[in-house]
């Protein structure tokens, strides 16, 4: 069978001695700054990247994928410990996690979200293999129209998905795609918006972009607020549940795997869509609702196993049309460019060590995460101790050091002081960050498609109509923004993100 | 099989978002949503004069200066819409602007980037000084501008760190950033 061939194949890359090594630091770090509330998993992967730049790019992806999905774990880790959510997709655990830890249940709480998502890995993974090759098959037959709509389909799926006001959250996609634009324009050599400095001619750096937006902006909105020491006891007892714990399990389990494998490969924030889902199902299909917000466990496998089962499906875009989901796919983009990949449907024909070793190495991570973070919860909880004036000045260098690596260009650096002030700003109007990012990854690619079909149809705008594949997504993506600024659907939408902030 | 800890308490200190009430802005222009639609049409604006001289259509099809520019009027577009629609809210104050905090992270990072391998600002220069200066100089900097800074700690983090990015980056990486030339010549 193919896919058993293929898996073998995958395996055989990644159960290699370097690679294993390769993943067990990604996903350390990744529970690492999962844990730390000061930086986020999207900051981190923009300031190694230029660390991986050295690396084999298989072992590259594997430990960036490696970061991604531990700092899912390590974020439900302090949310259920301390009511902190170190990444916003476990902001929803901390609900009913907390309660429980508050109950003296945070052994049973945290065995919950582990097993939970490493079952919902298992599964998401598998999905990922069965699922990306078909997909890539279809993604050939595509043409330079048919990617520009998709892409269209996908900026706009990532502002139906965004949190808040779905009008910002359109400005901010097409503020992104005006970014892109900066630098030599490929077809004609023109210089544009590089307001004569020929540093920007090669294009905003998008590490710098990803470092500024992620990582300064977010050390300033830290420094905002006043710096709250809480003490509190924690007894960790008792880690894995019983019998009684274990069947109430299964069912959230299940559902939150179902719902998070589909809606992590929606475009924008998929984990974190699908960790509110899966809470919100599970609320209304419990026997007594009421135990929701008190600690229920249903309240903390269910969304556990929906964030990271999103958080792995989220790679079957990236693998397969070479589109990004959220801004860490979008990342992995930057990678593998500059890893000489050009990623899409091709990366599975002719990388196939790569595209195969990187799905196995999902499944080898999820492992070592079930294994080790339980022992090491005590550490972790230990590093939450490291106080925030001596966090956010490494972080700050390490985002310096990281960024100027990749050019070796002072302007890099102008450019991460500007993009974290331009972050903050836009996170006091209130205006998400991740469209934006998502908007200035995909804008050289969309004009490039834009152009190419132009120049293939002769000039004939209207090739992105007549071609069927590609008017049904430009439909798709209209029915979308039709839907989003419905009053009535806005209504629920809001419904569903303010169960965050209870 | 299970893990027994001891219990424990732990004093953490971890930067929180306390849900803010709603306070109204001095003067109703400076609402965050009303701010909002205007910052969204004066970047349009701003685009659209730095690209005006960008061509709209060339013979091959379409120039360099089409979509710069319909991007610019859609974003324009999107904030006249958000000043619209959010005109008889009640206007909310954007909150503090902590400039006293956020001031000494952006000049770190600008000390970073003038100080690893030199600046020429014209009237004087900067030499290069490499990782073993621009590390901690930019750690301590924006590490001392904070409230509860304990300068003692500080600096031992700022030393460790130094060295273990040197190691990291110089050696492990291989990575030709310079250390410090003027010291060791590397």
């Amino acid at each position: 069978m193919d896919l058993l061939s293929n898996l073998a194949l995958g395996f055989g890359v990644a159960s290699s001695l370097a690679n294993l090594a390769f993943c067990l630091i990604g996903v350390l770090l990744g529970t690492l700054i999962g844990v730390l509330p000061g930086i986020g998993a999207t900051a981190t992967i923009a300031m190694l990247l230029p660390i991986t730049f050295q690396l084999e790019p298989v072992s590259s992806l594997i430990m960036l994928a490696g970061i991604y999905y531990g700092a899912q774990y390590g974020g439900s880790t302090t949310a259920i410990l301390i009511n902190m959510p170190g990444e916003s997709s476990s902001a929803v655990t901390a609900i009913d996690g907390y309660q429980m830890a508050r109950k003296g249940r945070a052994g049973t709480a945290l065995a919950t979200a582990a097993l939970g998502s490493f079952f919902a890995g298992s599964v998401a993974t598998f999905l990922v293999a069965i699922f990306a090759p078909p997909l890539t098959t279809i993604a050939l037959k595509f043409g330079a129209a048919e990617y520009f709509s998709l892409m269209v389909m996908g900026l706009v799926m990532s502002v139906a998905l965004a949190h808040g006001s779905v009008l910002k959250a359109l400005a901010m996609v097409v503020l992104g795609l005006l970014l892109g634009m900066v630098g030599t324009d490929v077809y004609t050599g023109a210089p544009r918006f590089t307001m004569g400095m020929n540093q920007f001619a090669d294009g905003l750096n998008f590490v710098a972009v990803a470092v500024g937006v992620f990582g300064i902006a977010e050390i300033l909105r830290n420094l905002e607020d006043e710096h709250d020491r809480q003490v509190m006891t924690k007894n960790i007892t008792r880690l894995f549940p019983n019998r009684e714990e274990f069947r109430q399990m299964v069912g959230p389990v299940l559902r939150g795997t179902g719902i998070g494998s589909v809606l992590g490969i929606l475009p924008g924030g998929g984990a974190i869509l699908a960790s509110f889902a899966s809470y919100t199902i599970e609320k209304k299909v419990s026997k007594n609702p009421g135990e929701f917000g008190k600690g229920a466990l249903a309240g903390v496998a269910g969304p556990e196993s929906a964030n990271n089962a999103g958080a792995q499906t989220s790679f079957i875009p990236l693998l397969t049309l070479g589109i990004p989901a959220n801004p860490v796919m979008a990342l992995m983009i930057g990678a593998m460019i500059i890893q000489g990949i050009v990623p899409g449907p091709n990366v599975v024909t002719e990388q196939p060590a790569l595209f195969w070793g990187i799905i196995a190495s999902m499944w080898i991570g999820n492992l070592m995460l079930v294994v080790l973070n339980l022992p090491l919860i005590g550490l972790w909880v230990k590093l939450l101790t490291v106080p925030y004036y001596v966090l956010f000045p490494i972080i700050m260098a390490m985002c310096s050091i990281g960024v100027y690596s990749v050019n070796s260009n002072p302007y890099d650096l102008f450019a991460v002081a500007f993009f974290g002030l331009l972050g903050y700003i836009m996170s006091k109007l209130r205006c998400e960050p991740a469209p934006l990012l998502l908007g200035f990854v995909l804008g050289p690619l969309l004009e490039e498609n834009l152009r190419r079909a132009m120049i293939l149809s002769r000039g004939d705008p209207t090739t992105f109509v007549t071609r069927p594949i590609s008017a049904t997504l430009l439909l798709m993506s209209l029915a979308i923004l039709v839907l989003v600024f419905l009053p009535q659907i806005r209504k629920r939408r809001d419904e569903v993100f303010t169960e965050s902030d209870a | 099989m299970s893990h027994e800890v001891p219990e424990e308490v732990i004093t953490v200190d971890v930067p929180g978002h306390p849900p803010s009430s709603p306070v109204p802005p001095s003067n109703p222009w400076l609402g965050r949503e009303r701010l909002a639609g205007f910052s969204l049409v004066a970047f349009g604006l701003f685009a659209l004069w730095a690209g005006s001289d960008l061509p709209f259509m060339t013979e091959g099809g379409v120039g360099s200066g089409l979509l710069p520019r319909a991007l610019a009027i859609i974003i324009m577009l999107l904030g006249v819409a958000q000043i619209i629609v959010t005109w008889n809210e009640v206007p909310e104050s954007t909150g503090t602007w902590p400039v006293r905090d956020m001031l000494p992270v952006l000049i770190g990072v600008f000390l970073f980037a003038f100080t690893i391998r030199g600046y020429d600002f014209g009237a004087f220069s900067v030499p290069v000084l490499g990782m073993s200066v621009a590390t901690p100089l930019s750690i301590i900097f924006a590490g001392a501008a904070a409230k509860d800074v304990r300068f003692g700690e500080l600096l031992i983090f700022a030393a460790i760190l130094t060295a273990v990015c040197i190691g990291l980056f110089r050696f492990a990486l291989g990575l030709s950033l310079p250390v410090a030339p003027w010291l060791i010549g590397y």
